[in-house]
């Protein structure tokens, strides 16, 4: 394969890549741009998103309706959480968050484990994506496709819902200034549950897409807990635009990285969140270090 | 300045505290006796969590099973079952807690490779044996050999043997190797390597890749771009499952023959049509075609309405080696059984097993299986396609490697 | 009796991280590096050198602290979150290190076989499993009052000051970033001397140890112990080993009930186990207030 189509096919990897991670991070970096909350459990809804798509396959034999159910099921698992037991802690320092998501995430995985049990669960793809196309004569998944593309619908998605709803233009106020919003009359605690439902949401949403390349399984959220911290970390916490960004070079230096230097695979995305936080604290386009 | 109180509740609590941790050493537990207690310390939580609740299966049917006889020697079985998570350090914690607050001196079951090398050191100490039945790393009848330390089931040299006596047949010409970067995927990859140069084909690549893995992409297309005919794949878990159904939807099987050390029913479930054709090595599967196992297979879908997984079989061996070491040695003392099981011979569910003396490896078949579509499963099943005599697949005495 | 010593080591572990984040509030996610880094180094060296057990403990933690205020540099050029991802990211840097260098640290098996060498001279009482438990007893009981001393010294009055307002200290005069390298270098490098006990403790040393889920846990039995008073970081790790090992002992869903246990720790204790035990066997004495308010916790 001459170099142009292994940039090309490689380049498509890693865009598919960038999306799974960039479910996970947006989410993240949501709920700490509200919150400031640390959510350890992201990884967990992002696994529960991918069993209960599972499930809802089996039972619907619909890949869609799995793909509409299972993010609407964990966002409200996530706001109900939220209503319940963090609520009472928002006046307390970080570690409590800390410490209670941290709690969530056991307490998650083992109801997952009791569940489904403990095997891996296949997930198949939509009938609508499981073939391939050739990209400079190397087959590639239309799957994959769908998944950078479905990315991409949801980051826009997100920008035009934060820049032009009226949820959106709250959410991205109370991230700046929490009592000035509530001083003009908004219910702060309501768009801080709908911000953590919605985080968590999309963190099922990046479950059930991933399922299809990875199975659903018990790993799942250890697998991508630190991914999904490292790409909001080099972004900038609580910026929206940064996920994307860090998902996106998280992606490409994995795969070219792996490519080219596999012994140091285990190691690059720390590298490089070392790179950009000795440069620049805050992340790459954060506010606040 | 206040004044200095003489006895306080503070002052009391500190030296009841500072009493209480001079003395634990003293405190001590009152010991048991009769049943023959076997000690399980297994990962039923964490990454290797469906391995360890298979085993838990099989110790648990298969005491069942002799408890149902009137058990061994006149006594009753006694599975002592905890999870270890697939630490290391828990697995010492509670195997030492099985050893000395049970009163148990028999082992099996310990999941990781990583936890029965940190437990094995331990076992002189503890006066235990341990019987592995599902510990692959070629160190532990090698290197890290200890004289209480037994492995029933086929190691990972044994199983990358199998595949390569395999592929002496096989017409390939060019293969590759991918193995998952820990010691158990560097040893497989490794011994496949020198059985490559012997065969006189050509190994075109190797590459690892780090646990938790979840994207394969670059991989396959390394492996794609080599022009391999052949992959050699040393995998397991969640890392297996994620390559075989991307290299499916890469299609790679097309192009490349597919073949593991490793297979498994999970795997199979996991993955479904994903894994179609691929060749491996078993350590044990339901579709092995002898008396003993038919009569198994037949126990374990009575009882449980399913099919034998691999390490269901493989701890039922591992104590029915076990059992004979007892009643040959007529006593459950760490001496005794340790004599009996140096030798020891069976004829089971895999067919004949013998102890070797030299490293406490039971040598035993290999084999080789397909995974084909059956009509009465709604995955595949492994179809055993080569048997290899025990004597050919294991490695020479203390050695992880075969030299020719 | 073995989980009565581990229990102990794990204490020390934990109380060196308070004096980071309970004291200066630097929450560090990579505290298992400075645990693993003991306990290989100390476990390298006595299965390659004659050194005995009593000399390798204290080098290990001794190179440890020296690495960490390299450490230390690099990871207080940020702040808040920013501090926290990156020990966690020097942390997993180590422990890929330690996963791919197999030659030295035994990769993914790690180093098995760990002996408890005597000496020097011959003294062997610390060799048997109760002689080790008081080994293990005299340093935590050291490194206690030795952190005590600490806290309650112009030392750590200043950190108290950073914890609170960093940029007041900072104008009061006070090089702020000193002493947090200095902290970190001290915290890691107890949390080194806790490896270091580990290795001839348990007889083996492996990648499990520099895992961030170690980090997580000891940072859980701080808050849960409570953190800033030292005691509740041990009585933390008491809690959780004994709690982990009852739990798993009984039911496989152990981490179910292990974390509802934290989730209401946190609601309804939020100054921890000492916290509450504090608050029963309080006294009143002018002495008691004054400790209270120049060394009591986050709050």
């Amino acid at each position: 394969m001459d170099l142009t189509a292994f940039l090309v096919v490689e380049s498509l990897n890693a865009l598919s890549q960038a999306a799974l991670l960039f479910f996970l991070g947006v989410g993240l970096t949501l709920i700490f741009g509200i919150m400031r909350i640390v959510n350890f459990a992201h990884g967990t809804f992002y696994m529960l998103g991918a069993f209960i798509g599972y499930s809802a396959l089996r039972l619907s034999g619909s890949f869609w309706l799995a793909l509409v159910l299972a993010p609407l099921a964990v966002g409200i698992v996530g706001a109900l959480f939220e209503l319940g037991i963090l609520r009472r802690l928002y006046r307390r320092d970080e570690s409590a968050f800390l410490m209670v998501t941290f709690g969530l995430a056991l307490v998650l995985t083992e109801v997952i484990r009791l569940g489904w049990g403990p095997e891996a669960l296949q997930v198949e793809p939509p009938s609508a994506f499981r073939s391939i196309v050739f990209v400079f004569d190397e087959p590639f998944p239309t799957y994959r496709l769908f998944l950078a593309g479905a990315g991409l619908l949801v980051a826009l998605a997100i920008w035009q819902f934060l820049e032009r709803t009226r949820l959106g233009l709250l959410i991205r106020a109370t991230s700046q200034n929490a009592e000035m919003v509530h001083a003009l009359g908004t219910d702060v605690r309501l768009v801080r549950s709908a911000v953590f439902g919605i985080g968590c949401g999309l963190a099922g949403m990046g479950g059930v897409l991933a399922a299809p390349l990875v199975t659903a399984s018990i790993g799942m959220a250890a697998e991508m807990i630190i991914d999904a911290f490292v790409i909001v970390i080099i972004g900038g916490m609580g910026s929206f635009p940064g996920s994307l960004l860090g998902a996106l070079l998280v992606a490409f230096v994995q795969v070219f990285g792996e490519y080219y230097l596999p012994d140091l695979a285990l190691a690059f995305m720390y590298l490089v969140m070392l790179l950009v936080l000795v440069v620049r604290p805050g992340g790459l386009l954060g506010k606040e270090a | 300045m206040t004044r200095r109180p003489g006895v306080t509740r503070r002052r009391i609590a500190t030296f009841a505290l500072t009493g209480t941790a001079l003395a634990m050493p003293w405190v001590r537990r009152v010991a048991a006796a009769e049943p023959i207690k076997i000690g399980m310390p297994l990962a039923l939580t964490g990454p290797l969590g469906s391995v360890g609740q298979q085993l838990k299966r099989g110790g648990e049917m298969w005491a069942k099973v002799q408890n149902a006889n009137g058990g061994l020697l006149g006594r009753p079985i006694q599975p002592l079952i905890e999870d270890t998570g697939g630490n290391p350090a828990d697995a010492v914690r509670k195997s030492q807690e099985m050893v000395e607050r049970d009163n148990c001196n028999i082992l099996t079951g310990i999941t990781l490779s990583s936890e029965a090398l940190a437990v094995a050191p331990k076992l002189d100490e503890w006066n235990a044996i341990f019987l592995s039945s599902d510990n692959g790393d070629g160190k532990l009848t090698a290197g890290a050999l200890v004289p209480n330390f037994f492995r029933a089931n086929i190691s990972a040299p044994m199983g990358a043997r199998a595949v390569s006596l395999f592929l002496r047949q096989s017409k390939s010409q060019k293969f590759y190797a991918i193995g998952m970067d820990y010691a158990w995927g560097h040893s497989s990859v490794g011994v496949f390597e020198s059985e490559i140069k012997h065969a006189k084909r050509d190994l075109v690549g190797t590459v690892f890749s780090p646990i938790g893995t979840k994207d394969f992409s670059t991989y396959i297309a390394k492996i794609r771009q080599s022009g391999a005919e052949a992959l050699y794949i040393v995998m397991a878990g969640d890392d297996f499952n994620a390559f075989l159904a991307q290299a499916a939807q890469y299609k790679l099987p097309e192009k490349v023959q597919m073949l593991t050390e490793q297979m498994e029913l999970t795997l199979l479930r996991a993955v479904g049509d994903a894994a179609l054709g691929l060749i491996g090595s078993t350590r044990y599967a339901f579709t092995i075609d002898n008396p003993k196992n038919k009569e198994f297979v037949a126990l374990w879908q009575k009882e449980r309405g399913t099919v034998p997984d691999t390490f269901e079989g493989e701890q039922w061996q591992a104590l029915q080696v076990l059992a004979a070491a007892i009643e040959k040695a007529n006593s459950t003392d760490t001496k005794a059984l340790h004599d009996a099981l140096e030798t020891i011979t069976i004829d089971d569910i895999k067919g004949p097993v013998a102890m070797r003396k030299c490293d406490h490896q039971a040598v035993q078949n290999g084999f080789m299986v397909r995974a084909v579509k059956r009509e009465d499963f709604s995955h595949p099943v492994p179809e055993i396609i080569a048997t290899y005599p025990g004597e050919e697949t294991t490695p020479p005495c203390n050695k992880e490697t075969f030299e020719e | 009796m073995t989980l009565l010593t581990e229990a102990l080591i794990l204490g020390l572990f934990a109380m060196s991280l308070d004096l980071m984040v309970g004291y200066t509030r630097l929450v560090s996610f990579g505290h298992a590096a400075a645990y693993g880094f003991g306990a290989y180094a100390c476990g390298w060296l006595l299965l390659h050198t004659s050194l005995p057990m009593l000399a390798t403990i204290p080098i290990a933690a001794l190179l440890a602290g020296v690495i960490a205020v390299g450490v230390a540099w690099v990871c207080t050029q940020a702040t808040g979150v920013s501090f926290s991802m990156l020990t966690l990211a020097l942390a997993q840097l180590l422990y890929a290190v330690a996963y791919k260098w197999t030659s030295v640290t035994g990769g993914s098996d790690g180093l098995a076989g760990i002996p408890r060498r005597p000496g020097p001279f011959g003294l062997d009482i610390f060799i048997t499993r109760n002689g080790f438990y008081y080994l293990v007893l005299l340093v935590l009981s050291g490194a206690f009052l030795f952190c005590r001393a600490l806290v309650r010294s112009p030392f750590g009055a200043v950190l108290g000051g950073i914890r609170e307002n960093e940029a007041k200290t900072l104008a009061l005069g006070y090089n702020t970033r000193a002493y947090k390298i200095a902290v970190v270098a001290l915290s890691y490098a107890l949390g080194a001397f806790a490896g270091a006990l580990y290795a001839p403790f348990a007889g083996f040393a492996n990648t499990e140890l520099l895992f961030w889920l170690l980090s997580g846990q000891v940072l859980i039995m701080v808050i849960i112990g409570g953190a800033g008073t030292l005691i509740g970081p041990m009585i933390g790790a008491a809690f959780f080993l004994t709690v982990e090992h009852l739990l798993s002992n009984y039911t496989e869903a152990w981490a179910l009930f292990f974390g509802l246990i934290f989730i209401a720790f946190v609601i309804f204790a939020p100054e921890g186990i000492w916290g509450l035990i504090r608050a029963r066997f309080r006294r009143r004495t002018a002495v008691e207030l004054d400790h209270r308010r120049g060394v009591a916790g986050a709050q």
